[in-house]
């Protein structure tokens, strides 16, 4: 192989977070000369699943100042009776757990590109909602949310009346931008979606609720028009790979194994892969970048892709808790209807006002907590990973013998990016960095696609984006004869 | 890739614009058929019915499975030869001398072949089975012809049928053939399933291999791959709920596990849960309703319940049906079975096992609060036209039930829904006409 100097590479790609990933699998098939580059030891970036020890060191370099990016506030915390936690190896904690609803582009594009067949999907369980107790003495619960009309025919959380207007709402949202009934939102468009439930659907405080959970939105203020559009995904995900769910996430981390898989496909079709590597200075020449990386090579290339990793501003976008716990929480995994998958990922809403902080106060703000359990690939069985503040409430609301143990926290602030769109200036392109939402948002793909068109020039066809055929001998043949 | 000939269940044939490429393919495979199709003809025309023969109909039926004279030829390979013995329903449990009802026969042709046959056959349906040097005898067409040397050459039933152990051993691997022959034709068909799952003959021929069982296998082993089937009814129900040859199917498994000869024993309760499965996955399921329906004089006659319970069973359904009304009203399954409850009610006679012990004044008064139940409906569904039918019969049921006319305010009622029903469904307008008219409204 010759020396990387010796070559004017098409793409320097920086970093293999889910973007850069995906850039790479969409060039897979091109021909391009592209060296793929990230500073940290190992796939994912921002998306990246870390066994135990990848974490602690991990926080270890965000906390010694060295290169935390968009990450602050990091911390890593062994319980006492850490015996019990299986080798580091055994686990492999997703730093951004997304779940990836059945109508998601990113399904379609992975279907598209064939790199689905290197995923192993599982099925993303129930919603369900936190209710603390009405009596202190009494433990918390969790109720489902109904989703489709089985679910609400089945629920015992709703009285009758209010599942007729639940079902109202439900049939609105599955037709939301045909009229009638858009006529009927378009004038709350940007105001709250509460205020739309309340007036036009005469909702409850508890009904409302409810829906405002359908969006996994942070913001519980989001607009109609936003939350329309999520919920109106979520119902109709619901059923498409099979009965009782809507959402799908891969096995052994999630979008991590995403980035994986389209990286290993990137290296297929040619890329040149460095771990461990960054990029120390940068510039510009007549034909696109030098760059000199931290590995001592000076490489020169055509185009250079990063993501952004600078705030310009301190606002916190999201406060993320990952914790192992020693139970395996099997009520929450249950196959929700007959012929329904296992599903390995539960996530448990709990809306504003249904944690008592510490200092006396409610929750100001939603909180998400997505529990996995070993059938993902992330923790040995037995156990669970769960994210969330309200963590202890938690353990004490779901229906075990014994309230679970936590075995390991890691817990870390996430800022956005400083900038909201593609950043170009000449041969370099940032992706706009935003932490990950609880369900995928199919938005962070558009960047993808415009640097694609940009590298392949004339020769871009729409429609073949992330459209291959398989590779010889990636499919076994099932033939009759 | 199966190419299919007779009709297609739903299956799109759709005329497409072929290239020439195309066309010389399809020839080929035309042709291809046609040639296998005339070998299995010369084979049957000789009633040979071999194992090449055999093999041949597995060729065919994978492209043609509608093909149902394949099927009878298949049928008669096995009986000709690779089953164990003839069904004349001889037992296996039986001491073995008695079940060689042709001796002689078999005797001379089981030394003939007996030279060639490995210790353990192989299985029938493999593609590279050819039961070396074994054939069927030929010109026995319709006469069982002939066994396989199944047992061991070396005991030689032939030469000492009084021996019972040697018998023994020698019906015990005539059944594990027969298992074996069982589960290889019923592997075959599955992937045919898969592809033409509302295929008659598919069926047809897997009930007559399970039946087969039933016939040729202790009880206890016939009834391992008989609760197998279920699990296969199960599955084909899980992919497509409301395909309802899979629920008569099932129904029909279900009865063979519950019967004597499967040493079986009442499954109602369990069938009765599964149907509230199914309706719990899609309450919109006709077959899974009509299913329950059918059930419950059984279930109830098998629980001993006297009349309280059988009123508190017809409760608890009209509970559940109600909740389901008031999330699909839509739904014309959930009417259907809401109208089997009422008709319980409106003619006991016909139906008594739910309201046998309850009088005709509670009967109409059940009836009442239904009609007021679904009023409350209408607050939140007001155009939907299913709920106005159901209003009108049932007025008109009440009416029934307690030998009277309608009153007034009724008439005003009956008048008021047949109008909305006029708007929400103009193209029945000649019924609707048909029943103002009768109702003299």
């Amino acid at each position: 192989m010759e020396p990387l100097s010796d070559t004017l590479w098409d793409v320097v790609i920086c970093g293999t977070g889910l973007q850069q990933s995906l850039l790479a699998l969409a060039l897979s098939r091109s021909g391009k000369k592209i060296l793929h580059i990230d500073p940290n030891e190992f796939y994912g970036g921002a998306e990246a699943a870390l066994s135990l020890q990848e974490a602690e060191q991990w926080v270890g370099r965000i906390s010694s100042g060295t290169g935390g990016g968009l990450f602050r506030a990091a911390a890593v915390s062994r319980s006492e009776d850490d015996t019990r936690l299986s080798p580091s190896r055994a686990y492999s904690l997703a730093l951004a757990p997304t779940v990836i609803h059945a109508r998601s582009a990113l399904l379609s594009q992975l279907v598209s590109s064939r790199a689905y067949r290197q995923v192993e999907f599982l099925a993303v369980g129930a919603f369900y909602i936190f209710k603390p107790p009405q009596d202190p003495a009494q433990k918390p619960t969790l109720a489902r949310i109904p989703s489709t009309r089985e679910e609400v025919f089945s629920t015992t959380a709703v009285a009758t009346k209010s599942k007729r207007l639940l079902m109202k709402f439900l049939k609105f949202v599955l037709d939301y931008e045909a009229s009638p009934q858009r006529e009927l939102w378009q004038p709350h468009a940007d105001a709250p979606l509460t205020d739309l439930l309340r007036q036009e659907f005469k909702m409850d405080a508890e009904l409302q609720t409810y829906i405002l959970t359908l969006t996994l939105s942070l913001d519980d203020r989001i607009s109609t028009r936003d939350g329309l559009a999520v919920i109106h995904r979520h119902l109709s995900s619901m059923g498409v790979y099979g009965p009782g769910f809507a959402a799908l996430y891969p096995k052994w981390g999630g979008l991590s194994e995403i980035a994986q898989v389209s990286c290993r496909a990137g290296a297929v079709g040619g890329a040149v892969y460095m771990l461990a590597t960054g990029i120390k200075e940068t510039e510009s020449t007549d034909d696109g970048v030098k760059l000199l990386l931290t590995s001592g090579d000076s490489v020169k290339a055509r185009m250079l892709v990063r993501a952004d990793d600078s705030p310009n501003h301190n606002q916190l976008s999201i406060r993320r808790l990952v914790a192992v716990v020693d139970s395996p929480l099997s009520s929450l995994f249950e196959a929700a209807v007959e012929g329904a998958p296992k599903p390995a990922v539960a996530v448990i809403a709990f809306p504003v006002g249904s944690v008592e902080e510490a200092s006396g106060t409610e929750s100001q703000r939603p909180i998400y907590l997505s529990a996995h359990s070993s059938d993902t690939g992330e923790c040995p069985a037995g156990q669970t990973d769960a994210l969330d503040l309200a963590l202890q409430a938690f353990l004490r609301a779901v229906p075990e013998d014994r309230v679970p143990k936590v075995l390991f926290k890691l817990q870390y602030d996430q800022l956005d990016g400083g900038s909201e769109s593609l950043g170009s200036h000449g041969p370099v392109f940032t992706f706009p960095t935003r932490s990950s939402p609880l369900s995928f948002d199919d938005s962070v793909l558009e960047p993808v696609r415009e640097v694609w068109k940009k590298m392949m020039g004339d020769a871009a066809v729409e429609a073949e984006y992330m459209v291959f055929e398989d590779r010889e001998g990636a499919v076994d043949d099932d033939d009759v004869y | 890739m199966a190419d299919q000939g007779g009709s297609q269940h739903g299956i799109a044939r759709t005329s497409r614009v072929r290239s020439e490429e195309q066309k010389q393919r399809d020839l080929q495979r035309i042709q291809k058929y046609r040639e296998l199709e005339d070998q299995v003809r010369s084979h049957v025309s000789r009633a040979d019915y071999s194992p090449q023969l055999f093999q041949l109909t597995s060729k065919l039926l994978r492209l043609n499975p509608e093909y149902y004279t394949l099927w009878n030829v298949r049928r008669r390979c096995l009986i000709s030869g690779l089953f164990s013995r003839p069904s004349a329903g001889s037992s296996c449990s039986t001491a073995c001398s008695s079940t060689f009802p042709t001796a002689t026969t078999t005797q001379s042709s089981t030394s003939c072949s007996s030279s060639s046959s490995a210790t353990t056959p192989p299985a029938p349906g493999s593609p590279t089975a050819g039961r070396s040097g074994t054939t069927a005898e030929p010109g026995a067409a319709g006469a069982p012809s002939g066994t396989f040397a199944s047992d061991d050459p070396a005991q030689a039933p032939a030469a000492d049928s009084t021996d019972s152990a040697t018998a023994a051993a020698a019906a015990a691997a005539a059944e594990q053939q027969d298992l074996a022959t069982i589960q290889s034709e019923l592997s075959f068909t599955i992937p045919l399933l898969l592809e033409s799952p509302k295929c008659y003959w598919i069926w047809s021929y897997r009930q007559w291999i399970l039946a087969q069982a039933i016939a040729r296998l202790r009880p206890h082993v016939a009834r391992q791959v008989w609760e197998a089937e279920l699990g296969l009814a199960s599955k084909m129900l899980g992919k497509d709920r409301r395909n309802f040859h899979a629920w008569g199917y099932r129904r029909h498994v279900v009865t063979q596990l519950e019967s004597a000869a499967l040493r079986g024993a009442s499954m109602v309760e369990a069938e009765f849960e599964y149907t509230y499965r199914m309706i719990q996955t899609d309450l919109s399921n006709f077959s899974a309703w009509h299913s329950r329906s059918k059930l419950i004089p059984r279930l109830l006659d098998e629980r001993g319940a006297d009349d309280a319970a059988r009123r508190a069973f017809l409760d608890k359904e009209l509970n559940q049906i109600r909740e389901a009304l008031n999330v699909g009203p839509e739904d014309q399954s959930l009417w259907y079975y809401h109208q089997f409850l009422m008709l319980n009610l409106v003619d006991p006679d016909k139906h008594p096992a739910m309201t046998r012990g309850i009088a005709a004044g509670d009967r109409a008064a059940y009836l009442a609060r239904e009609i007021d139940e679904i009023k409350e409906l209408l607050e939140d569904y007001p155009d939907v036209k299913l709920i106005y039918e159901a209003l009108f019969e049932y007025t008109l049921y009440l009416c029934q039930l307690e030998d009277r006319q309608p009153t007034a305010d009724e008439r005003a009622d009956l008048a008021a829904w047949l109008a909305k029903l006029k708007e929400l469904d103009p193209m029945r307008n000649g019924r609707w006409a048909d029943l103002e008219r009768e109702c003299g409204l």
